[in-house]
């Protein structure tokens, strides 16, 4: 392993803290999201939801919408089966699971509030949702399984006919003799911990163009999609439309978290509205719709068990993992439920375990891709049990972690289970995190506040990462029906500038800058000689998976930095015969080749694009193929293991069970950092989100499974009075597998976050001994867990 | 906006970033759609159309107002100012400069509302706190940057706009 600290960078670019390229005119109301961008002759749509959570269909009436001047299109369910395949499923990493398959509009039966059930293309919106109202569905109530338990009922409803029960399957991971490990154990420290339902929830909601010309048989969209490429196979798995007459566009996004990873029936009914109509059809999401049209996720509950020696090292771990999935399978199938007792053991070393993922059907929402995707729970498994067992044996939360890292030597580390782990200094980033607590002087805060009766606490949390998703096979070895390489174009024009083509999406992490910044060091010409186009699968080329596993920095780098490496070479042969010199003995630097060392001698970037592009005689070599262009395609070795540790200062108020948040560090390792603000940047948001979890989102299913929090007076983001200050400091182990050393960071903060705020809390209570296990912790769940310590206190005395 | 209700149109005429905009509009069309669909000013977004999210926050006769809970025909004879208004001659503003070095927006869905309430807010509050600024930010949602950015954002603009007032 290398390490590397601090980086000895000689570059201009990379590793400072560059403004973005992609501001100003997002500054200036001058983006373009998917709603800002009209076509010529489009129409709109809006889509008629269920409002049962289970249900038979047994008549659809459409008439009187037909009849309303201005709507030109009304679809059913049938209509839309006969042309359009079920929707995909492109994670299956169970094996002999049962994968629960729907259409983009129910055919027959509904089975989760909200399901599309019928979809009219009107003049506009305004008409379209009129018709919505004027469309009668005549609907038979079945049993409803509104959550885990009633799913796992011995006599549960089942939500398809074929199937004996509601289990989906399930997969088992083991390593060492977990059995054995259990029996012999000093201590075994347990916990059912609970998820709830939570949602990216992007502030732009997600929407879609889409233009079906019949008679070329081509498709044209604009989509808010993180992944143009998957979204592009996909469509033409649906409609059997070959990918090379099928074309994304994907607009400024206005928020992605993995919610605009997955491929979504909105865009084939938009899709199949086209082809009947010959007009391109817009629809977009609105907020009402995106609380049960979007991907669900997070809902989870894990049952899992710890074993230690006396002294504290971990010797296994076990447990169920169950997934609360909803009605019918999303695009990533029970995937992130499965990550998370893949990353269950974090960054400790645990010789023995017996991990099991079991997702389970309800009449809820389709789960799918947030931010995180299963390692925040996988997090709370390791964090929570970890912390139990100090309190357990007495010992210190942070030398019991310690003592249990994988030490930077044992790397490249395979943790038992999938994923082997890159590189690492564990200890060291603890040790950044605990002197940056002390520096900030939260241990006097503490003693204080509770010398004054207030109930502050100190929280930890050490998480791990595994980005830059994915080598390809084995992605494919673990159920993923798609790839992980990414590729990249770079290219240098006639007059000497910079285009770079990537499939990589930019929604909002600045990836258009920091592309920049690695080519323009690697080429040694300025920042502004380089242009980035993104979103277009007609110009851009391919990336396996899309936007999504943190691999825009790590893979997209390495593409970018590989094909740049190769232009410069090429670049360095042309000035080499245009300056009558050695292509050895000569350097770039501002876009100016000359000779090392005589500096006079030189010509411009300007000079070699017109040799190449132009005037090539006695100018280009005549070995060289004109023009200047390189293509990089990176499929990586193995993955790249980020992590960090986290701290927090909070608050409880004790009557009324509000958590106030005070303060917040991150000790944090991405490898190589590109540009440290859009870092702090990346982990700050996703820490916000994760706080947002932990404390006030939650997606509440009656026992109906009617949806309870369907608007955001109810479904709670945190604003800027509920999210602390933030305070990031950064160590660099660049990944041994990836040119540049670069890391994945966009997911760090959500899986930190959530065990951190338990950490905090139990340390604030720790005179009572609470102990949260179920997330979010809302005050009246805060209260019940402080009432009924004080009861076991008072019984106890 | 709809073809089919001709009949209940309306004549609103509103003074936009200077321009004044004359068009025949249904009732029931809100401002947030008149702007963005009728006029072009595709900076003010929807996030949420109930009031809560902020992000089609404008600026009505000197004043903050929420575009998805008004509608076109209550606007008739105002002046309003929009995010497109902010930057002059392709000069970002103080206020946008101070976004644009500070990492004060991510994505940028949210950012127009943040620029307009900090608009108001700093002609209020020319020399805030770091907590004033985030109670003056609280009713605008942000998805991405955990907001510290944007409180830094906005307390950079202060003082670049006191300093402009003092060269002054």
């Amino acid at each position: 392993m290398t390490i590397a600290e601090p980086v000895q960078n000689p570059s201009r670019y990379t590793g400072s803290p560059i403004r973005r390229t992609e501001d100003p005119r997002l500054l200036a109301g001058r983006g373009q999201y998917v709603d800002d961008v009209t076509v010529p002759k489009m129409i709109e749509a809006a889509v008629l939801r269920s409002p049962l959570a289970h249900a038979r269909i047994t008549g659809i009436d459409v008439s009187r919408a037909r009849e309303l001047p201005g709507v030109f299109d009304v679809l059913v369910g049938e209509e839309l089966a006969a042309v359009a395949g079920p929707q995909p499923v492109i994670w299956t990493p169970i094996t002999d699971q049962r994968i629960a398959r729907t259409r983009a509009l129910a055919v027959d039966r509904v089975r989760w509030v909200g399901q599309a059930v019928a979809a009219v293309a009107a003049v506009d919106r305004y008409v379209a949702e009129d018709a919505l109202e004027l469309i009668e569905v005549d609907y038979e109530p079945l049993p409803v399984v509104a959550d885990l338990d009633a799913a796992l009922a011995p006599d549960a409803p089942t939500l398809y006919d074929d199937w004996p029960d509601n289990v989906t399957g399930s997969q088992t991971y083991r390593a060492g003799e977990p059995e054995e490990a259990f029996d012999s154990a000093d201590v075994v420290v347990s916990g059912s911990f609970t998820h709830g339902r939570a949602f990216g929830c992007p502030l732009e909601p997600r929407g879609c163009i889409v233009n079906w010309d019949a008679f070329e048989n081509t498709l044209d969209l604009w989509l808010s999609t993180q992944s143009p490429n998957l979204a592009r196979d996909l469509l033409s798995e649906v409609f059997g439309v070959p990918v090379h007459k099928i074309r994304v566009r994907t607009p400024n996004l206005g928020g992605g978290f993995g919610n605009k990873f997955d491929f979504y029936g909105e865009e084939v009914i938009a899709a199949v509205l086209s082809h009947r109509t010959g007009r391109p059809v817009k629809l977009i999401e609105d907020r009402s719709d995106s609380f049960v049209a979007t991907s669900h996720s997070r809902d989870q509950r894990l049952d899992f068990e710890m074993a230690l020696r006396r002294d504290g090292t971990i010797v296994g771990l076990r447990g169920v993992s169950y997934g609360v999935l909803g009605g019918a399978f999303g695009t990533v199938g029970s995937g992130p439920p499965w990550a998370s007792v893949l990353t269950s053991m974090g960054p400790y070393k645990i010789p023995n375990l017996d991990l099991t993922v079991t997702p389970v059907l309800t009449n809820r929402a389709p789960y799918g891709s947030y931010r995180g995707w299963g390692a925040p729970k996988g997090n709370i498994v390791h964090e929570r049990l970890i912390e139990f067992a100090a309190r357990e044996l007495g010992m210190d939360r942070t030398e019991i972690r310690r003592k249990n890292f994988v030490p930077p030597e044992e790397f490249p580390y395979f943790s038992g289970a999938a994923f082997t782990y890159d590189s690492g200094r564990y200890a060291d980033c603890l040790d950044l995190a605990l002197a940056k607590v002390q520096e900030l002087g939260w241990p006097q805060q503490q003693e204080r506040a509770r010398a004054e009766g207030r109930s502050v606490g100190i929280g930890y949390s050490f998480h791990i990462e595994p980005s830059a998703y994915g080598p390809s096979r084995i992605m494919n070895l673990v159920g993923l029906a798609h790839s992980g390489f990414d590729e990249a174009v770079v290219r240098m024009d006639s007059v000497g500038k910079i285009t770079i083509y990537s499939g990589q999406i930019n929604m909002g992490q600045g990836t258009h800058t920091i592309y920049a910044q690695l080519a323009a060091d690697t080429l040694g010409v300025p920042m502004d000689d380089i242009v980035v186009v993104t979103g277009d699968t007609d110009s851009c080329p391919y990336t396996g998976y899309g936007t999504g596993g943190s691999r825009a920095a790590p893979l997209g780098g390495a593409a970018i930095l590989r094909a740049s490496g190769r232009l410069r070479a090429k670049i360095l042969r042309v000035a080499a015969e245009l300056l009558e010199a050695s292509a050895d003995d000569l350097e770039i630097e501002n876009g100016k080749i000359s000779v090392k060392g005589a500096p006079g001698h030189s010509v411009s970037t300007r000079d070699v694009g017109d040799a190449a592009y132009r005037r090539l005689l006695d100018r280009l070599p005549e070995n060289e193929m004109p023009t200047l262009e390189e293509v990089d395609v990176f499929d990586p070795p193995n993955m790249a293991t980020s992590y960090g540790c986290t701290a927090l200062l909070v608050e409880v108020d004790r009557g009324t069970g509000r958590v106030t948040l005070l303060d917040c560090v991150q000790a944090h390792d991405c490898g190589t950092v590109i540009n440290p603000m859009l870092v702090d940047g990346q982990l700050a948001g996703g820490l916000a989100q994760a706080l947002g979890g932990a404390l006030l989102e939650e997606l509440v299913y009656d026992e109906e499974a009617q949806l309870r929090t369907a608007s955001f007076m109810d479904y709670l983001l945190p604003t800027a009075l509920d999210i602390p200050p933030f305070h990031f400091v950064h160590q660099e182990t660049p990944a041994p597998d990836i040119p540049g050393g670069i890391k994945g960071v966009g997911e760090a903060g959500t899986i930190a976050g959530v065990s951190l705020v338990a950490s905090a809390i139990d340390d604030a209570l720790s005179d009572l001994g609470v102990a949260v296990t179920r997330f979010p912790v809302t005050p009246p769940r805060l209260v019940e867990l402080i009432r009924d310590a004080e009861q076991r206190k008072e019984g106890a005395q | 906006m709809s073809d089919v209700q001709v009949s209940d149109k309306r004549t609103v005429s509103v003074t936009i970033n200077g321009h004044v905009y004359t068009a025949e509009v249904a009732p029931r069309v809100t401002l947030a759609d008149f702007l963005r669909k009728e006029c072009g000013l595709t900076g003010t977004h929807l996030g949420c159309e109930h009031g809560v999210c902020g992000a089609c926050t404008i600026m009505l006769d000197g004043r903050t107002a929420r575009a998805c809970l008004m509608l076109a025909v209550q606007v008739d004879g105002c002046t309003i100012t929009t995010v497109e208004g902010l930057a002059r001659n392709g000069e970002l503003n103080p206020l946008q400069q101070a976004f644009w070095d500070n990492h004060g927006l991510q994505c940028g869905f949210c950012t127009s509302g943040m620029l307009m309430c900090a608009t108001e807010f700093l002609e209020q509050n020319p020399k805030p706190t770091g907590e004033e600024v985030r109670e003056a930010i609280s009713g605008n949602l942000c998805r991405c940057t955990g907001y510290a950015s944007i409180v830094k954002s906005v307390l950079d603009a202060a003082d670049r706009m006191a300093a402009d007032e003092g060269a002054r």
